[in-house]
């Protein structure tokens, strides 16, 4: 009984603490826009040859819970993935730690709180389904368990696993911070992608696809070979429509939920393996390994600890240098920041990537080196604008004389540095062919992955909002050579430089005024 | 060199009023700002330290009002926090640096600054540490050396003793009386005895509002003829809490010890040379109107 009421106290107050947040808001608004993308027609499921189901109770909860596997397990995981990290920030984990709760127990229980913030989330949606219906008012039957079955069976699991799994993440030191971001967008696309493999994935895809395309090809079979299954926004209309009557819940389906829950329990349980139980020696020993060791104080130590020497306030007198030195060596000091505590392989692998772009003996080769190189970086630009909040060093900063007119684009230079100097290779290579195009396109790139992460560093006071918008940005853009969206130019024809140059200064005004309005004093 | 304070008041969301109408006039040397938890103390070194905005009233510095021109002070201001952060990865020598180039100051005079400093919070031998192994204490005096790194003539100082051993807090208090020759050293705290030890000017808030602004023996005579040493049985200690203001008691083989500080003498009482911390729970108490003569009833104590 006291475990249960621990447990409740537990799930109840990490659940207030982060519906109250504007992040938990504002992924709720991405999901009920996404549900009124629904209503209105702009998100469809097209099925074989240009099919879509009518709006029936069914289809609905089908469509409605695709949209909530896809969105919430990817954003939702970045939205939870903080409840063991904030238990350590605001140091409450240490008077958890005192306590007798068990490791498996806080893992567990905090899989659960993660899991109530998005479970509140499916249920919000389960009732935008309702409201859905009536408005499309397409068919004229109603049924609450076809509509809602398919949140139940296969949204809430996901969502379960999600939550497991961001605890997992949280709890092991290498997937903890921003390659753990990174990893995930990957993992989560891999799980997706398990659809194709036959496989019953978490998220429902492979149920849902196979009980349609069995539906579609029952009335036509013309789409017997060519099945597509795909999630539109915009663009594409479905134009003939076909009745599915839902999923049939056999043993086996509800007995692979029960394997996918059972997972998530089991990943809860195996993150507690990884759980340091907030001890501070360990979390130091880990992340400053490179520093002295700090199993015993050294003899340095020890003197500094104890106050000896007899010295005076006396200091020598300042020098006041020409503006000009002053901001180069305010960029060469964020450069210095960024850089410091990453390990050779980082700066070996940095090096690599550019040997590569000057070697590569094609565009298409070198424009890879580019896409590699622009993501080999993502952990140094995600802590720009948000490193002060983050080590707590704002105070110190922004009492100082022309913090914002100084420190701010010091800070954006040296991502520009970084950006340029990883990506030097290509951009030597292009000034030498005299290709103004593409190297205006890696310029504008250049200038703008600073922008958009010190402008996201600034606003969400945290990496991971560019952590995991970049890495999908870059997965969707430049890795797949899309028009629009390939902010780095690797091709020619999919390259835009002007609109991303303006883009980067629209994001530094961005980033300005609301730095702007966090001082108190501008 | 002149910091006026005119009328400032500070609402937070929720219409708290952490400061109201608070006005003070200072000049060089060590004010001690001394307030109980949540007095306003941090919201006015905030709002000095051009972090936050005052919501009514003006700060002016040599002329200059901070709200217009904010980096006339910031140039010459060294602050240390009641609650900062350092970068774990950056040892002491290298934030020093790079906070010395964030005030704009030039690295040559700044790196022979930054040594002297650490000499003087006593951190020499570990200049090269990575500050992330530092303790509690070594990143205060870190937050004391930053302070001083642009040779502030405006040296605002939170808390500064919080997390610092017996001998470090006695160094500390030495270099804020070494350094306040020539320039205003505003010390935060609620330990009486780090003002005691360094301050030449003393200003006591609660509530938000300013209960007394003197010097310390402007202070001390305020209680002067106040303060007594009362004794009686221990089962009447939680009665004369009710009646007297107790700055201290400590128990004897005859019977409990009281610090007392009352107008009128409680009987049998030993009258008693007034400390600081008696003047300050004097103003406290006047100020919410908590004192009072010793009034003798049936069953008091004798």
């Amino acid at each position: 009984m006291n475990s249960a009421r621990l447990l409740y106290h537990m799930v109840r107050a990490d659940f207030l603490e982060r519906v109250r947040r504007y992040s938990f808001l504002l992924t709720l608004a991405g999901a009920l826009y996404m549900a009124w993308g629904v209503a209105t027609e702009k998100v469809w499921i097209v099925v074989g040859n240009g099919y879509r189901g009518v709006y029936n109770s069914a289809w609905i909860g089908m469509l409605m819970t695709i949209c909530c596997s896809t969105f919430l397990s990817l954003v939702g995981f970045y939205i939870v993935k903080n409840s063991v990290q904030r238990d350590t920030e605001t140091r409450v984990g240490q008077i958890l730690a005192a306590t007798p709760m068990r490791k498996d127990f806080y893992t567990v229980a905090k899989t659960l709180s993660n899991f109530a913030v998005l479970a509140c989330m499916v249920v919000i949606l389960m009732l935008a389904a309702v409201a859905m219906q009536l408005m499309l008012a397409e068919a004229h039957s109603f049924s609450l368990w076809k509509l809602w079955s398919p949140f139940i069976l296969l949204a809430l699991p996901a969502m379960l696993l999600t939550s497991a799994v961001a605890v997992l993440f949280e709890t092991l030191p290498v997937l903890r911070g921003g390659v753990g971001n990174v990893i995930y967008f990957f993992a989560w696309t891999g799980m997706l992608g398990l659809g194709a493999t036959g496989f019953d994935d978490p998220s429902g895809l492979q149920l849902l696809y196979r009980s349609s395309r069995q539906t579609l090809q029952a009335i036509d079979s013309s789409n017997r070979n060519d099945f597509g299954f795909r999630l539109t926004i915009g663009g594409e209309h479905a134009i003939r429509t076909f009745s599915w009557n839902g999923l049939d819940w056999t043993t086996n389906i509800l007995l692979m939920r029960l394997v996918w829950i059972g997972a998530a329990v089991g990943i809860a349980l195996l993150a507690s393996l990884f759980f340091h139980r907030f001890d501070p020696a360990r979390a130091v020993v880990k992340k400053f390994r490179k520093a002295t060791s700090l199993s015993a104080p050294s003899p340095e130590e020890r003197s500094a600890g104890a106050a000896t020497s007899t010295s005076s306030a006396h200091l020598t007198p300042l020098v006041r240098t020409a503006p000009s030195s002053r901001w180069k060596q305010m960029v060469t000091s964020e450069l210095r920041l960024m850089l410091k505590g990453q390990r050779w392989w980082w700066f070996a692998g940095a090096a690599g990537l550019l040997i590569g772009q000057f070697a590569a003996p094609d565009p298409g080769t070198r424009s890879g080196f580019l896409v590699a190189a622009w993501i080999w970086p993502i952990l140094l630009w995600s802590q720009m604008g948000c490193r002060e909040a983050r080590h707590g060093t704002s105070a110190l900063l922004f009492s100082s004389e022309r913090s914002l007119s100084r420190q701010l684009p010091a800070l954006w230079a040296a991502g520009v540095i970084v950006a340029l100097g990883t990506a030097a290779g290509v951009g030597i290579r292009l000034l030498l062919s005299g290709d103004a195009h593409s190297l205006a396109a890696w310029l504008a790139g250049a200038l703008f992955i600073p922008s958009l992460a010190l402008t996201l560093g600034i606003w969400s006071g945290g990496s991971r909002a560019f952590e995991a918008l970049y890495t999908i940005w870059w997965y969707m853009g430049p890795a797949h050579q899309i028009p629009g969206l390939d902010f780095m130019g690797t091709t020619p024809a999919s390259s835009s430089p002007v609109p991303y140059a303006i883009a980067a200064v629209v994001l530094l005004s961005f980033a300005y005024l609301r730095r702007r309005s966090r001082l108190g004093y501008a | 060199m002149q910091l006026s304070i005119e009328n400032v008041s500070k609402r937070y969301g929720g219409g708290n009023w952490a400061l109201r109408n608070f006005s003070l006039d200072l000049r060089p040397g060590v004010l001690g700002l001394l307030g109980p938890n949540g007095a306003g103390k941090t919201t006015l070194m905030s709002i000095l330290a051009t972090i936050t905005r005052a919501t009514e009233g003006r700060v002016i510095w040599n002329g200059a009002d901070l709200a217009k021109n904010p980096d006339s002070l910031r140039s010459t201001l060294g602050y240390l926090p009641q609650d900062f952060g350092v970068y774990p990865n950056l040892s002491a020598v290298e934030f020093l640096e790079y906070l010395a180039a964030v005030k704009g100051l030039d690295a040559a005079s700044s790196r022979r600054r930054i040594d002297e400093l650490l000499n003087l919070v006593n951190l020499t031998d570990v200049r090269k540490r990575a500050l992330g192994g530092f303790s509690g204490g070594m990143k205060q005096r870190i937050g004391i050396a930053q302070a001083l790194l642009n040779d502030p003539q405006l040296l605002i100082v939170d808390e500064p003793t919080a997390g610092l051993d017996p001998e470090e807090r006695v160094r500390f208090r030495n270099l804020l009386s070494e350094l306040s020759g020539e320039r205003i050293v505003i010390l935060s705290t609620h330990i009486v005895s780090d003002v005691e030890a360094t301050a030449t000017d003393i200003a006591i808030i609660s509530q938000g509002t300013l209960v007394a602004h003197a010097s310390p023996e402007a202070l001390l005579q305020k209680v002067e003829g106040r303060v007594w040493d009362w004794i009686f049985p221990s089962a009447e200690l939680n009665f004369v809490r009710q009646q007297v203001l107790v700055s201290n008691t400590a128990r004897r083989s005859d019977g409990v010890h009281a610090r007392v500080i009352a107008d009128t003498p409680p009987p049998n009482a030993q009258p008693q040379t007034p400390t600081l911390e008696d003047a300050y729970l004097y103003c406290l108490a006047e100020h919410r109107g908590k004192t009072h003569p010793v009034v003798m009833e049936a069953g008091t104590p004798a």
